[in-house]
């Protein structure tokens, strides 16, 4: 393509930088967001000022911000959950079951120490939060660890299975809450019964401590895929099973192991989102919202390309996103569906500007004599 | 419209000339001004070693890469290929190495697809009988309504051709085309290239490096050497040697003297091993051998008798259905590919690009694969990527692999550098062991020499080397044993100073001599 005396190319790259893909993230979250101003410009709305109600709901305002910190930890832990799987080559669409059932480890968990009997109940937080943050990972592991096994050994597609075990666990989760199941709320509501305030998870002012856990295990990724010999292990097969198998690397093991990883990983999050974040402290009537919003973690992980430390920036720009569009859509009385809209885009655009990442504009400034040879077919 | 340019072409005339073509990709220039020409009715051979710029050549040709420099003429006219569409509709075809066809789908739907006429409806039969016509006219033979998962390479090839040529292809590329060929299958493949030659439409330059072909069939050779032309030549005027010569630089010895070791004790035991093939039917029938250190045994088989599956079973990639394998004096018929790396084996596998290597991987990535287990790189669980680099640097030079760094992707290694690097990843190890399966299959005459040379180098330092192949030549010239393989059974072990070409070669195709203990 040509304009003025530019001639503009597509090169392919031959390697990307650090730099260069967040730089091409960043620009295509700046692209996002201007084509999402056209939505507020129909509707009528100065899209600066949304912008800054978004941002400044998101990322200052007092009650904003802790909204926005606890969707970051929920998500981050989500978007780790689908990272593991994901560098051995595997797709876990089952964060949203695995969590369900991590909540409903730590619930169990907390049910068999007494945690049921009395909401004052006198319960000693340093032996019951571990043990809670235990019993939900191992209850997502569980889940994981029925895909990649019947992956790994049998070779059944692990996002068919992973997909189909959300729902199991969905109404699994809905008997154990509901009317007569065995975590109902004493006052039914269909609803679990409620933490008891002497396991709250420790807060620091209002986050749960529960972000330590997210950044450190994401950082604790980064560190297993660039130094240890497991990391190496799970890229190779996810790079060539075939290869990683010459080289001694078990094809049965390593998916069995990546989604007991990533299931009890979801299973936190699970942890963190009924039983450590302020003000819920139980499975909500509505958790089905949360498993929703553990798809994000799908997206997140693709926009980060498996990174787990990308994961952290974009994590937290789609919390905080989520967070100020659906206040914006409440202050500025738009319609339904703002949040859910602002964060397509920005979807869309990143994936979009991926294209980036293996292939660059190159232009040359056109001789005043070219050498046009040019008969085409 | 564009299509008359060839339309008028007399036998001798020049159909299709590039002029300085140059094309440069980061780090490497694949073409230097490469002067080019093929006339009406001429097998014209290029030739070069590995990454001496021929598939690049070709692919410029073809319209897949645009030339950075220089200009590609056809029947006297400068044309511009945008993609492969434009070649194609001149009147160019292509064969690749690698197969671009439809597995499941029948010959004829492959051969048709994509194709203007075939429309929105197909008319199988009557574009059947015109296939038919091709085929008989150049002496293909292939059911046409067979799916191509169940052809063999060489029928596929075929397929490529057929496909081609229905397109109406003037100027036919073949890029290695008898890399994947048994045998027979080759030659049935030069006859059909002399048939296409003898019409007038049918110009067929190809790319190989194997010599005896080119001269067997070519009119003309090309020679390239490091993105270069070195020579073209007319083949009746050269030989093997001076065309060796040309290609390497060098003078190249084709015969190895095979290295006097005294052998040892056996290292590999195997009795009556037998093995089935991925579809399931037995491909191993129980065969037994021993190999001792310092000593090399050849099995020397047409693809798909079953010396695949064994070199698998012995890397503990396959499941050996029944029978014994010892190495030293330690059952391993059931032990893991991981153990059998650790206690000392060492696996050179065929598919060096799906198996071997890991395209997307660095070249230190590439060689952790036969250390990350080793306790020297790697402690408590932590691969020692540093130390890994330098081992790798190190091979790079001492193996002569041609590649950048050993930051480099693997993917962007010719064949004979990966073939190379994997070489070296494995005979660092120092195995007691080495199973090489197919070990110069694709290499250039300067590869293979090397490659050769460097299993010849392990067995001095007494290592047993299994080695599997289907050049005669090389199982002959290395092996202190050949064993001649045929339908999943030895039909031998023969000392390699009794060994004749043509005994072993009757014995690959299947018959038993008398007399002899198998």
């Amino acid at each position: 393509m040509t304009i003025g005396s530019y001639e503009f190319k597509l090169e392919k790259r031959m390697v990307l930088r650090n730099w260069e893909a967040a730089l091409i993230s960043i620009l295509a979250i700046v692209f996002a967001l201007l084509l999402f101003s056209l939505i507020f410009l129909f509707a009528g709305i100065n899209p600066i000022s949304a912008y800054q109600e978004i941002f400044s709901y998101a990322f200052v305002n007092k009650f904003g911000l802790p909204l926005t910190i606890n969707r970051f930890i929920f998500l981050l832990l989500c978007t780790s959950a689908f990272i593991i799987p994901y560098r051995a080559g595997l797709w876990n669409i089952g964060m949203t079951g695995q969590l369900y059932f991590g909540a409903l480890g730590a619930f169990g968990a907390l049910m068999a120490l007494g945690g049921k009997e009395s909401i004052r109940a006198e319960l000693n937080p340093l032996l019951l939060i571990p043990l809670m943050l235990f019993a939900a990972a191992v209850g997502g592991a569980l889940l994981g660890a029925l895909a990649g096994f019947l992956k790994g050994k049998y070779n059944i597609n692990e996002i068919v299975v992973t997909m189909v075990l959300n729902f199991v666990a969905y109404w699994l989760v809905a008997y154990m809450i509901k009317e007569g199941g065995p975590f109902m709320n004493p006052g039914g509501r269909g609803e679990s019964f409620e933490l008891p305030p002497s396991v709250y998870a420790p807060l620091l002012g209002d986050i749960p401590f529960t972000i330590f856990l997210a950044l450190g295990l994401a950082l604790l990724l980064y560190f297993l895929f660039a130094k240890t010999r497991l990391g190496y292990e799970i890229k190779a097969h996810g790079l060539s099973p075939a290869a990683a198998r010459y080289a001694g690397i078990s094809p049965v093991g390593i998916p069995i192991l990546v989604f007991i990883l990533g299931g009890a990983i979801a299973g936190l999050a699970g942890y963190h989102y009924f039983a450590a974040v302020p003000g819920v402290y139980k499975i909500a009537r509505n958790y089905g919202y949360f498993g929703d919003l553990a798809f994000y973690g799908i997206i997140c992980g693709l926009i980060s390309q498996g990174n787990p430390l990308a994961a952290i920036p974009i994590t937290l720009l789609f919390g905080g996103l989520s967070v100020g569009g659906r206040f914006v859509q409440g202050k500025l009385h738009m319609s339904f569906g703002v949040d859910y809209a602002l964060l397509g885009v920005l979807m869309i655009s990143l994936v979009a500007f991926q294209f980036f990442y293996r292939y660059r504009i190159v232009w040359t400034k056109i001789a005043k004599e070219s050498p046009d040879v040019g008969v085409s077919g | 419209m564009q299509r008359k340019l060839l339309e008028e072409i007399e036998r001798g005339e020049t159909v299709l000339e590039a002029r300085g073509i140059t094309k440069r990709f980061p780090g490497v220039v694949a073409n230097d001004g490469i002067d080019f020409e093929i006339k009406a009715g001429e097998i014209h051979a290029i030739l070069g070693e590995n990454g001496a710029g021929k598939t690049t050549l070709m692919n410029i040709l073809f319209g897949l890469y645009q030339p950075d420099e220089g200009e590609i003429r056809i029947g006297g006219q400068g044309v511009h290929f945008r993609s492969p569409l434009d070649a194609i509709d001149l009147g160019i075809g292509m064969v690749h190495q690698n197969r671009k066809l439809v597995p499941a789908h029948t010959v004829i739907e492959n051969i048709i697809l994509g194709h203007p006429k075939a429309g929105r409806i197909l008319n199988l039969r009557k574009t059947g009988a015109e296939i038919e016509d091709l085929c008989e006219k150049y002496g293909f033979g292939i059911d046409l309504k067979a799916k191509v998962w169940q052809l063999s390479e060489g029928e596929k090839q075929v397929v490529e051709i057929l496909k081609a040529l229905y397109r109406g292809a003037k100027v036919l590329i073949l890029d290695e085309p008898t890399s994947a060929l048994a045998p027979p299958e080759t030659r049935r493949l030069l006859a059909s290239i002399e048939a296409m030659a003898t019409d007038e439409l049918a110009i067929v330059p190809f790319i190989t490096h194997k010599l005896p072909i080119v001269l067997s069939v070519s009119d003309r050779v090309t020679v390239l050497r490091r993105g270069k032309v070195t020579a073209r030549l007319n083949t009746r005027d050269v030989t093997e040697t001076s065309l060796a010569k040309e290609m390497v630089g060098r003078e190249v010895i084709f015969r190895l003297e095979r290295a006097q070791v005294e052998p040892g004790a056996p290292i590999l035991t195997v009795e009556n091993l037998t093995a089935r093939s991925d579809k399931g039917f037995l491909a191993l029938k129980g065969v037994s051998f021993s190999v001792r250190e310092g000593e090399i045994l050849g099995i020397a088989g047409i693809s798909g008798n079953g010396q695949h599956e064994l070199a698998e079973v012995l890397a503990g990639l396959r499941k050996a259905e029944g029978g014994k394998v010892s190495f030293g004096d330690k059952e391993i018929t059931h032990c893991s590919a991981l153990e059998r790396w650790q206690m000392g084996m060492g696996y050179i596998p065929a598919e060096r690009v799906d198996v071997g290597s890991i395209g997307d991987f660095s070249l230190t990535e590439n060689v952790t694969m036969n250390y990350y287990f080793d306790r020297e790189f790697c402690r408590q669980g932590l691969v020692d990527y540093g130390k890994l680099c330098n081992l790798t640097e190190e091979m790079l030079s001492e193996y002569d692999v041609a590649a950048p760094g050993p930051d480099t992707k693997a993917k962007n290694l010719s064949g004979g550098n990966l073939q190379k690097l994997i070489l070296a990843r494995v005979l660092t190890r120092k195995p007691r062991l080495i199973i090489a399966n197919l070990p110069t299959q694709g290499l250039d005459v300067g590869a293979t020499e090397f490659v050769r040379n460097k299993l010849i180098e392990a067995k001095k330092e007494r290592a047993g080397v299994l080695l599997i192949s289907e050049d005669l030549d090389e199982v002959l010239s290395l092996s202190d044993w050949v064993a001649p393989i045929y339908e999943g059974e030895f039909m031998g072990i023969i000392h390699g100073d009794e060994c004749s070409r043509e005994s072993i070669g009757a014995m690959m195709a299947g018959s038993r001599p008398e007399g002899l203990a198998s």
